[in-house]
C-alpha cells in the first residue's frame, strides 16, 4: 500500500493491450484523436484510444439528418459507420497514430464489416497496413446485408461466427464491441471463439418521431440512444457480462466524470471509455483520468487493479 | 479568461462572460461576450457554446458571429430564440459565465475575381453576413446587401445601420445599395430576396455572391448564381454534435458524391460543390 498521497498504480492490461491508465475513447466519438489536439494533448493523457469504424472498402455513410438531441441527457445518432476504407484510414491518419504509440497510448482499430467476408478482408488490411495497431476492436452490429439487415452479432450463434472468422487473421489482440442486449449469453460465445476482452454497450436503439411531419427525427427509422440517460444501464450489463466472462471488459456507457467510469470498475470492468460526453466537453476523457485517479487515492488502494470488480452488494 | 487548448489555428476550449445580452428585435437577441477566442476567429467561423442551467439538453448551441474585436478579446453573437437552447441562452446575463468551442470551421473567403459582390442574408443569416461585408470593406472591396426577414419587426435595425455605413470601396463610385425585404410586405421590398436579387444582378455586374439564410433560399440563390455564372458563397446550418469534426453528424451531400462535413469542411461551401 502507498500512502494516500502517493500515486496509485493506474495501468491496466485490456486482453493483451497495455494501457497506462483505464481510461479509453469510444469509437465514433472521438475521431481519431486529432480532432482533440487543440484540447489536450492525447497521447500523453489517456491510456488508449478507439478510432472511428473502418471497413475494408469505404463507406458513404447514412444521408442527412444524422443527429437529434432527445432531451433526457441523451441524443440519437445514424451515421452509418462513414469511414474512408482501410487504405484511405492508413494513408490519412497512420503517422499521426504512430505518434500517440510512440507517447505510450495504446491506439485500438476499430473493424467494421456487412458480411462475414467484410469483416475478414478488413483485418487483414489492417494487420497489413496497420503496424500502429495495438490491437482491433470487432464491431458486430454492423447490420448484415446477407440477413436483410439484422445487427451482424445479433445471436451468440452470428457473433461468434464473427469471431471465428476474425481470430485467425491477427496475433494481436481483438476485443468485440456489443450491443446491449444478451451480453452474458454473447459474452461466452465470443469468450469460446478467442476473443481477448469485450467492450459494452453500443448504443442503445431507439425513435425519435416529428409529430409534425410524423417522420422520424433522423435519417432511419431507429437510431443509436447514447449519453449519460444510458449510463445506469450500462453499468448493469458491464456487471452482468463481467460475472459470466474471465476475459476483460472495457465499460462504455454515459461516463461524464470520474465516480462514472469507477462504477464501471466497481462493476468488473478492467477500462473504461468514454463516449458522448467527448463531444459535449472535449476534455472530458483527460479529467476522467483525473478524477478517476483521486477516487482510486481516496478508496486508499495502490493499484485501480484492486477495486475491479469490488462492487459489495 | 484562460485558453484551456493548445493548437493555434484548432479549436480551443475557452471561457466566456457575458458582457450584455439584450433582445435586438421580435425573437432575436444581442450578445457581448469577453473571450480570447475573439483574438483568432474568423468572418464565417463559428463558435458552439455550452448553455448553462439544464444538464437534460446535453449539446452545446453553435452560432456564426457578427463581430469579433481582437484587441479587447469581445465577441457579438446576434441569435434568433428558436429552441430550449437558445431560450437558455437568453437568460444569461452580464457576469455569468460558461464555455465556447472556437474558432470553428472554415469561414468566407475573399473573392477570387475581381469585381463587386453581393450578400444575401435571410433572418439570422445576418449576423454572418455582416462579418463577411466587414472583410469585404476592409480588403478594400465593394458591395451591395440583400437583408431578408419575415416581417419589419424582426429585423436588426442596428445590423443594418452598420452595413450602411461601411466604407466604400476605394475608387468605387458606385453607392452601396442595402436592399431590406420582408415576407409580409411590413418594410422595404415585399416578397423573398431571391426576388430582390434577380432585380439586382439584371441591374450590375457582380463576381461573387455570398448568402446565408434558411435552406430554400440559398438554393434559391445559388441557382440565380449559377445561371449568370457568378461565383456563390454558402454558409450551411445543420444539426452538430461535436463541432469539431469528432462525431461525423453534421454532413453536406456533395455534389462530386458522398459528404463533408458542416462543421470542419464548413460551413462555409462552394454553392456549386453542394447538392441543393
Amino acid at each position: 500500500m502507498v500512502s494516500m498521497q502517493g500515486s496509485p498504480r493506474m495501468a491496466v492490461n485490456l486482453g493483451g493491450i497495455e494501457m497506462r491508465n483505464p481510461v479509453n475513447t469510444a469509437s465514433g466519438t472521438f475521431g481519431n484523436g486529432e480532432q482533440f489536439e487543440g484540447f489536450y494533448d492525447v497521447g500523453s493523457t489517456l491510456g488508449a484510444i478507439t478510432c472511428k469504424g473502418v471497413s475494408a472498402e469505404p463507406w458513404v455513410g447514412n444521408p442527412v439528418p444524422r443527429l437529434a438531441e432527445l432531451g433526457g441527457s441523451a441524443i440519437l445518432n445514424s451515421v452509418g459507420l462513414q469511414n474512408p476504407g482501410v487504405h484511405g484510414f492508413v494513408e490519412r491518419y497512420g503517422s499521426y497514430l504512430q505518434g500517440l504509440r510512440d507517447k505510450g497510448c495504446a491506439v485500438i482499430c476499430q473493424v467494421a464489416g456487412h458480411s462475414i467476408g467484410e469483416y475478414e478482408q478488413a483485418t487483414e488490411l489492417f494487420e497489413e497496413l496497420a503496424p500502429f495497431a495495438s490491437g482491433f476492436e470487432i464491431n458486430i452490429s454492423c447490420p448484415n446485408i446477407a440477413a436483410g439487415g439484422a445487427a451482424m452479432g445479433a445471436t451468440p450463434e452470428t457473433a461468434a461466427e464473427v469471431m471465428r472468422a476474425v481470430r485467425p487473421r491477427t496475433a494481436r489482440p481483438v476485443i468485440v464491441k456489443m450491443a446491449p442486449h444478451d451480453v452474458a449469453e454473447i459474452g461466452r460465445a465470443l469468450e469460446a471463439e478467442g476473443a481477448d476482452a469485450l467492450s459494452l454497450i453500443n448504443t442503445i436503439p431507439g425513435m425519435a418521431i416529428d409529430v409534425r411531419t410524423r417522420k422520424s427525427r433522423v435519417c432511419r427509422p431507429t437510431a443509436g440512444v447514447s449519453g449519460p440517460a444510458i449510463h445506469a444501464i450500462a453499468v448493469r450489463m458491464v456487471w452482468e457480462c463481467a460475472k459470466a466472462v474471465r476475459i476483460p471488459i472495457c465499460g462504455i456507457g454515459g461516463i461524464t466524470c470520474g465516480d462514472d467510469a469507477a462504477e464501471m470498475i466497481l462493476a468488473g470492468a478492467t477500462a473504461v471509455s468514454v463516449g458522448t460526453a467527448n463531444l459535449t466537453d472535449p476534455t472530458c476523457a483527460a479529467r476522467v483520468v483525473a478524477e478517476l485517479t483521486q477516487w482510486v487515492r481516496e478508496q486508499g488502494a495502490s493499484d485501480v487493479n484492486e477495486l475491479r470488480g469490488a462492487f459489495e452488494c | 479568461m484562460s485558453m484551456i487548448g493548445a493548437a493555434s489555428d484548432a479549436p480551443g476550449l475557452h471561457e466566456f462572460e457575458v458582457m450584455a445580452n439584450e433582445p435586438v428585435a421580435e425573437g432575436v437577441w444581442h450578445m457581448r461576450c469577453h473571450t480570447p477566442v475573439a483574438s483568432r476567429i474568423k468572418p464565417g467561423q463559428f463558435v458552439n457554446i455550452a448553455v448553462p442551467g439544464d444538464g437534460s439538453h446535453i449539446l452545446r448551441v453553435p452560432l456564426s458571429f457578427s463581430a469579433a474585436d481582437a484587441d479587447q478579446e469581445v465577441l457579438e453573437l446576434v441569435y434568433a430564440v428558436v429552441g430550449e437552447g437558445t431560450q437558455r441562452l437568453s437568460n444569461m446575463r452580464a457576469g455569468d459565465t460558461s464555455t465556447m468551442v472556437g474558432p470553428s470551421g472554415r469561414g468566407w473567403w475573399l473573392p477570387e475575381r475581381a469585381g463587386r459582390s453581393l450578400l444575401v442574408a435571410g433572418g439570422v443569416g445576418l449576423p454572418p453576413i455582416v462579418a463577411c461585408a466587414r472583410m469585404l470593406a476592409d480588403a478594400g472591396r465593394g458591395f451591395d446587401v440583400i437583408v431578408g426577414a419575415q416581417t419589419a419587426s424582426r429585423h436588426v435595425e442596428y445590423l443594418l445601420e452598420e452595413l450602411r455605413r461601411m466604407p466604400p470601396a476605394e475608387g468605387c463610385d458606385c453607392a452601396r445599395k442595402v436592399v431590406v425585404c420582408t415576407d409580409d410586405g411590413s418594410l422595404g421590398v415585399h416578397g423573398f430576396t431571391t426576388a430582390a436579387m434577380a432585380d439586382l444582378i439584371a441591374d450590375r455586374p457582380f463576381a461573387q455572391v455570398y448568402a446565408c439564410g434558411p435552406a430554400p433560399m440559398m438554393a434559391g440563390v445559388a441557382a440565380l448564381a449559377r445561371k449568370r455564372d457568378i461565383a456563390c458563397q454558402t454558409s450551411l446550418e445543420r444539426m452538430m454534435g461535436c463541432g469539431f469534426g469528432a462525431c461525423s453528424c453534421c454532413n453536406v451531400e456533395l455534389s462530386a458524391g458522398g459528404y463533408a462535413l458542416c462543421c470542419k469542411d464548413g460551413p462555409v461551401f462552394d454553392a456549386m460543390e453542394v447538392v441543393w
